[in-house]
Formats: C-alpha cells, structure tokens, sequence
C-alpha cells in the first residue's frame, strides 16, 4: 500500500484529502493514470510529488511499499 | 534611531543586517491580499526602497482580506493608496507607486530597478511573466498563492536555482474554470506573511531559503510540508506570449469592440445587449469563423482564465486586435449593470 495525498482543487475532484492505494508491483505511471481516470483529473493541471520529491518523469521510477505520492496543483489565488 | 533598535539587538541583524535593508530594493506586485500582508512588514523593518505594482481599484469585496484599506477608501487605486499609508508608518524610506498592471511590455523595466522580487498577484499567467523576466534579469523572486484554506511559498531563480517552470513548465495547461474559489483574509495574511519572512532571510543572508523546495501550508489543519525540487533538465525556453490589451469595464462601455462571451451557455449574470456574441471555449476552436478577424474583440468569461485561452486561439487564427478585461466577475457585474449603455 501507498499513502496518496490530496491538494488544492484535486481534492476537491477526488472528495477527499488521501487514500490508501494498493500498488503491487504496478508502474508508478499506471498507478497515476488509474488515479486520473479514476477522479477525471484529465482536466486539471498538477504534478506528483513522491516522498516528497517531485517527480519530473514518472516513467522512471518505481514505488515502494509505504511510499507517499502527493497530487500538487498550481494556485492561483492572492 | 531607535526605530529598528529590537530588530537590529537580534545577533542575526546587527547593525551590518539593518545596513543592508536599508540598502536593499524590493518590488511588490499585487497590492491585494497577499500585498497588504507583506508589504506593511517589509516597510516598518527598514527596506530601503519598496516597489508597489498594482493597476487595480479598492472594491468592497476586497476589505475583508486587504487589511490596509479603509472602507472610506473604495474606489481608489490599491497602489497609491497603500502607498500613502505605508509611507505614514516609515516616512523614513521610498516608496515608489506602479499604478498599473504588470504586462509583457512593461514588465522588465518595472523590474529591472530592483534586488528582489515578491509575486503578491492572484493571476497565474502574469507569474510566468514574472518568472520569465526574473530568469533573464538574474533576481530572485519569492511566490505566494493561495488556494481557499492552502498557501504554496517559494523562492524562485535564486543564486541560479530552479524556477517556477521546473514546477509548472506550461503556462497553457487546462485550468478548471473561472470561479472564484474564495478566501479567507488569515489565509492570504499568513503566506503573504511567509514570504516576507523570506524576503528579510534573502537580503540578510540568514536561514535557509525555500530555494528548490516548496512549501505548502494547510491552515485547516496546521499542517506544513516542504516539497523539493530541482532544475528539469532541459528547460524549456519561454515562449512568447501575446501580449493582450487591458481594458476596465468602463473602458469597455465606451469602446466599440464585439463583446466575445467565451463561457458556457447559462452561466450568470447574463449579459444580452450591444454587441454581444456568446461562443463557449469548448467550442471555439470550431465555431470561430462566425468573427470576422478585422473585428475589434473583446474577449471576456467569469474571471478571465477562460478569456485569456481563448484570445491565445484566436491570435493564433490571425485575429490581430483582442483585448481582455481587467478585472473578472466584478467587471462583468459592472457591465450587467450599466448594460443600457452597451453601444
């Protein structure tokens, strides 16, 4: 399992802060298009950060067991 | 002076730290809610020269989070006017006043006369304006925004460090809609409050500077985390913006230009005299060549995310003379009510 949070207005599309998500040995870039799909994120802009890090090129990595990704979308208020 | 005597007694100023306040220039664009956090601070710590850019009006609506106007005070320009107060509380430094909006052709000049930049807008498309600058006139400049009940800081471009578009790299990525999400003034109040904290740890060179990383603050929940992030790569090269005509809902009123309505069908208020032509965003890239391209457009949705698209697509269909409004819902409010004098 991994932690996933939520911010900005893409919790306001999913309808919550975070969840648990199950991984099994999935690509990072599956998890997240499942994520996307899942809440039709398609939309809106964000990038993921994972422990956070943020990720420049999700085809690169692999999640871990107990990893935390977090969905950061610009702000534009002030 | 005593004036910054329980300042200057920290060990981390000293007389050297007050030294370099008082020599140092720093420019504020927004005087909203984010500005009237950081620019009162900024001011009585003893900065040498502060810089006020902001082309908008004080509003009733903007009171209950823009803590340096008056209620007598609406109507005035934000940037003289929290000038003039700002100069009644440090009469002993310089404040020079940029009545007007940051845009592509002035924006370097504004700029260039100053160490230190604070992004204080509410406007997503000017911060890549800002960014893009910075990166070429070598500053350092410290993001705020906030979204409802969150805050992100950061300090961009620093001593060559990562900028915004290494977080955000397209300006041109879908942004949900145009509504207004609301705000609390403690919201703005706290992040605008941060990066003034930022800005005095910048021109002492004390602390550590939220360079390459990013931090987001929940109040809800009092929960603060730091995201890190580096230069991607290979950066890509800033593209050139087309840089679009300003007009307030006045100006508006007396122009003669098409009104371009680019927001769904049915969303309010609804604005149906003079010459009005509704085509939503969505459907825009089909049904444009209804407008004729030597037509004078004014493009304008709910806050002007949705209008700025839309002007970008029709440039790029050759339209040459687009402007947008200034100001959003509240203009649009000013035209439904002044809509008998739509020509």
């Amino acid at each position: 399992m991994i932690q996933v949070k939520y911010f900005g207005m893409i919790a306001e599309a999913t309808s919550k802060e975070g969840e648990e998500v199950s991984v099994s040995g999935k690509p990072f870039s599956e998890v997240l298009s499942e994520i996307s799909s899942k809440y039709n994120l398609g939309d809106l802009s964000y990038q993921v950060a994972v422990n956070k890090k943020l990720v420049s090129n999700p085809a690169d990595l692999q999640l871990n067991e107990g990893d935390e990704i977090a969905f950061l979308p610009p702000f534009s208020g002030g | 002076m005593d004036r910054y005597l329980r300042q200057i007694t920290l060990p981390q100023v000293g007389n050297a730290g007050q030294e370099k306040l008082l020599k140092s220039k720093v420019l504020v664009i927004g005087a909203g809610g984010l500005g009237c956090a950081v620019l009162p601070y900024l001011v009585a710590a003893g900065i040498g020269e502060v810089g006020i850019v902001d082309g908008d009006r004080i509003e009733e609506s903007n009171l209950h989070r823009q803590v340096l106007y008056a209620s007598d005070k609406v109507g005035n320009s934000k940037a003289k006017e929290s000038a003039a107060i700002l100069q009644q509380n440090n009469p002993t430094i310089k404040i020079q006043v940029f009545e007007e909006y940051l845009t592509q052709k002035n924006v370097a000049e504004i700029i260039s006369g100053y160490d230190l930049i604070i992004d204080a807008t509410d406007n997503f498309f000017v911060r890549y304006t800002i960014n893009d600058t910075c990166v070429a006139l070598d500053k350092p400049f410290i993001y705020g925004s906030i979204y409802q009940f969150q805050g992100q800081v950061s300090v961009f471009n620093y001593k060559g460090g990562p900028t915004y578009r290494d977080i955000f790299p397209e300006k041109d990525q879908k942004v949900p809609n145009c509504e207004e999400a609301g705000v609390m003034g403690t919201t703005v109040g706290l992040i605008g409050m941060i990066q003034a904290n930022e800005a005095i740890k910048i021109l002492l060179e004390i602390g550590e500077v939220l360079s390459g990383k990013l931090l987001l603050y929940d109040l809800l929940r009092n929960e603060q985390q730091v995201f890190e992030f580096s230069k991607v790569a290979a950066p890509k090269k800033p593209e050139i913006e087309p840089d679009f005509e300003l007009l307030s809902a006045e100006e508006v009123l007396q122009s003669q230009k098409v009104l371009l309505d680019v927001r769904e069908f049915g969303e309010e208020p609804e604005i149906k005299h003079g010459k009005h032509v509704q085509i939503p965003l969505s459907k825009l890239d089909q049904d444009w060549e209804s407008l004729k391209s030597e037509q004078s457009i004014l493009v304008f949705c709910q806050s002007g995310i949705r209008a700025r698209r839309a002007a970008k697509l029709l440039f790029e269909k050759g339209f040459q003379n687009l402007s947008l409004m200034t100001g959003g819902a509240k203009d649009l409010e000013y035209l439904q009510n002044h809509e008998e004098n739509l020509s």
